[in-house]
């Protein structure tokens, strides 16, 4: 439970020179709760993406435990309806790391896929097409698919924005289920903290770039 | 069709460079054509091919080419058209900062491309005959040297996009979560721009931007709409550039068309049939329905087409008569025609080989005494004579001709006059030579116009011209090339036989 798998310390994050969000530091450890919570524009998709490897750092340092991996999904699924891809399809994207150019995927591969989705309670719309799916059920696909990645550290970005109370509190469920029987630390970006109540081990708050206050649940 | 089979894949069959050629050229440019319309790159599908198609132009003005069928002007044109497409990928690279969208960069850049693609061919001595080789697709030169660089070329490019079809989806669909999966979603970009450029220039070089663009496009708009999964969509667009190929070519050669731009015009029927379908109920049954129907319909088209374009392998050396073009009037009696020297408006000497090689050798150290060589369009000035002859046409004595005419007129204008001056009556023959290629191929792509004149009246009594390319699978000299041509190319210009 203490293992700590990723630290971000005293980093200063922002774009183009200008710092964002100042003097952050927040360690994520195995099996932890972590929510973001704040006002818009205050830096928690920032810090977030600063997780996630992709913003670089103006300061501080990010540390990962040795062969940790990240698990990320971003606040707006960006794939284009346009592209004729199934479920299970975007899923396997989860793959791509790994797979060797000349390599097909396997059924050892399509198995794990499977898996990751009917985790995520989305194992029946797995032959579906992407386009017609709904916001609920594109985002347990795009969890599903970061779990295919087998991830140590899951970052979500926002993932029940849009959603009805029902979808986000079986969401919000589901993720405390990943976290309590795989292990995995969860961090997630949030506005809506009322579903997290007993689920989120801790809380932080980030105003105007700086994380102002810390709860940890009882 | 068995047996015909290995007949169309040799290399007897005398269309085998140009379907193959328009072949490759079509599917690699749909199969890329996919990511063209699904990361919204139709601009740039259009500006490429035009950079491609300015570079061949620039590099043809540089070295003093033109769009020929000789192996060295053909090389010259795949350096110009990979510098084309690749220096316009540099540029959007370099600019790729700036403030303005990146559609207005790639629209100033696909003006500027047009505009010095006009330039270059204006300047160029062989400007008339370039132009129309690069705008309407000339499939019919490619060599067999050209076939073989370009199915290495294309392998080389489905090979690539195979190894890294993941990294590209990835770049194309989630750069942010490729960067999660340690991708880099620019490199793939980068991969992915690099093969479009290979590919456009490959198919510009062969057939044309106009072809390449509608390639790039076409078969990706119809593929889409009804293609559940990706792999799907790359076979359908595929399927639909194999059909609209083949189709195309018969069509076009049936018609006596353009190839290019009919193969555009097939490669859009599958998406208008599904665009027409998609307004009926129960539209993915219909939309699919109707694919197949359009695709067979291409499918179909294209080796039947083929097999009643070729009937068996000894027809296929002959094509069809060429259409009649206006006859040759009859001449009033006691007429006879002067038939002036040939003018040369290919921009190249077209020099004949001399019999005796110490001639060549003679002029070649500037021996000022050595007697000039002969050239295409002084054999083409007797071969009209005779030709006109052999068809019964009165033909004034050629000395007296060449009295008043040492060398060609600059013009139909000019040569009235100096006819006049010279106390020549009757009608007048001048013939201009736009072009003359013969290569690998076997194919003798010659462009020859005819006008008689009326010196008297000082008007035009008749034209006449000859474009059709014309087979010569036997000829080997300069000489033989013109002798075997001769009843061809007259048969058409003159529309007698």
């Amino acid at each position: 439970m203490d293992e700590v798998l990723l630290r971000l310390e005293g980093a200063w994050i922002g774009y183009g020179g200008r710092a964002v969000v100042r003097a952050a530091s927040l360690p994520l450890r195995r099996q932890e709760f972590v929510v973001i919570a704040g006002p818009n524009g205050s830096g928690k998709t920032t810090l977030l993406r600063a997780l996630a490897g992709l913003q670089p750092l103006l300061g501080g340092t990010l540390r990962m435990h040795a062969g940790a991996r990240v698990g990320y999904v971003p606040q707006r699924e960006r794939i284009d309806p346009l592209v004729p891809l199934r479920a299970e399809h975007v899923a396997a994207l989860g793959l791509y790391g790994e797979l060797r150019p000349w390599q097909l995927a396997g059924r050892p591969e399509r198995a794990r896929v499977h898996e990751a989705l009917v985790r995520c309670h989305a194992a029946d719309l797995a032959r579906r097409p992407w386009r017609v799916l709904s916001a609920g059920q594109r985002q347990r696909v795009l969890i599903a698919r970061a779990l295919v990645a087998r991830p140590d550290v899951l970052l979500l970005d926002e993932p029940t924005a849009g959603l009805d109370p029902a979808t986000e509190l079986e969401i919000v469920a589901m993720l405390d289920d990943l976290r309590d029987r795989e292990g995995m630390a969860i961090c997630m970006v949030t506005h809506q903290l009322e579903p997290l109540v007993g689920r989120a081990t801790r809380v932080l708050r980030v105003e105007k770039g700086e994380v102002t206050s810390e709860t940890r649940a009882a | 069709m068995s047996d015909a089979l290995p007949y169309y894949l040799s290399s007897e069959f005398l269309f085998r460079n140009a379907l193959g050629g328009g072949l490759l050229v079509g599917v690699v440019c749909a199969v890329l054509g996919v990511y063209v319309v699904l990361r919204r790159l139709e601009l740039l599908g259009v500006a490429l091919p035009q950079a491609s198609a300015a570079g061949i132009a620039l590099s043809f003005w540089a070295s003093g080419h033109s769009h020929a069928v000789t192996h060295e002007g053909h090389g010259v044109a795949l350096l110009g058209a990979l510098g084309g497409a690749f220096g316009c990928l540099l540029l959007l690279a370099l600019v790729r900062r700036s403030p303005l969208p990146p559609e207005s960069r790639v629209a100033a850049l696909y003006a500027l491309a047009s505009a010095a693609t006009i330039l270059f061919i204006a300047s160029n001595p062989a400007g008339d005959v370039e132009l129309t080789s690069l705008f309407r697709g000339d499939l019919l030169s490619i060599s067999d040297r050209d076939l073989a660089r370009l199915v290495f070329l294309a392998t080389g490019v489905g090979v690539v996009f195979f190894a890294f079809r993941r990294e590209i989806l990835l770049a194309s669909v989630d750069p942010e979560f490729a960067r999660t999966l340690g991708k880099d979603p620019a490199r793939a970009d980068a991969l992915l721009y690099a093969l479009l450029g290979v590919a456009i220039s490959l198919g510009v070089m062969c057939a044309g931007p106009l072809v390449v663009f509608g390639f790039l496009t076409l078969p990706a708009l119809a593929a889409l709409r009804v293609a559940p999964t990706l792999a799907i969509a790359f076979a359908i667009a595929a399927a639909i550039a194999v059909g609209a190929s083949l189709g195309g070519f018969f069509l076009a050669y049936r018609l006596d068309l353009p190839a290019g731009p009919v193969e555009i015009v097939a490669s859009a029927l599958p998406w208008a049939v599904i665009v027409a379908a998609s307004t009926v109920r129960g539209r993915r049954a219909a939309r699919l329905a109707t694919l197949a129907v359009a695709l067979a319909a291409l499918l179909g088209a294209g080796p039947l087409g083929c097999a009643r374009l070729l009937g068996d392998g000894a027809a296929a050396q002959t094509p069809p008569d060429p259409a009649l073009r206006g006859s040759f009037p009859a001449l009033a009696p006691g007429a006879s025609v002067a038939v002036l020297p040939v003018r040369n408006e290919t921009g190249e000497p077209l020099r004949l080989a001399a019999p005796n090689p110490l001639a060549d050798l003679r002029r070649a150290v500037g021996d000022p005494f050595a007697p000039p060589s002969a050239t295409v369009p002084d054999a083409l000035t007797t071969i009209t004579a005779a030709e006109l002859s052999r068809r019964g046409v009165p033909v004034r004595a050629p000395e007296d001709v060449r009295r008043a005419f040492p060398s060609a007129p600059a013009a139909a204008p000019a040569a009235v006059v100096t006819a006049r001056s010279a106390g020549i009556a009757g009608p007048l023959l001048v013939s201009t030579l736009r072009r003359y290629r013969f290569g690998e191929s076997k194919l003798l792509l010659v462009h020859l116009d005819l006008e008689l004149l009326d010196v008297d009246e000082g008007r035009l009594l008749w034209s006449g011209s000859a474009r059709r390319p014309i087979p010569l699978q036997a000829a080997l000299t300069d000489t033989e090339v013109l002798i075997d041509a001769a009843k061809p190319l007259f048969d058409e210009a003159l529309g007698t036989r």
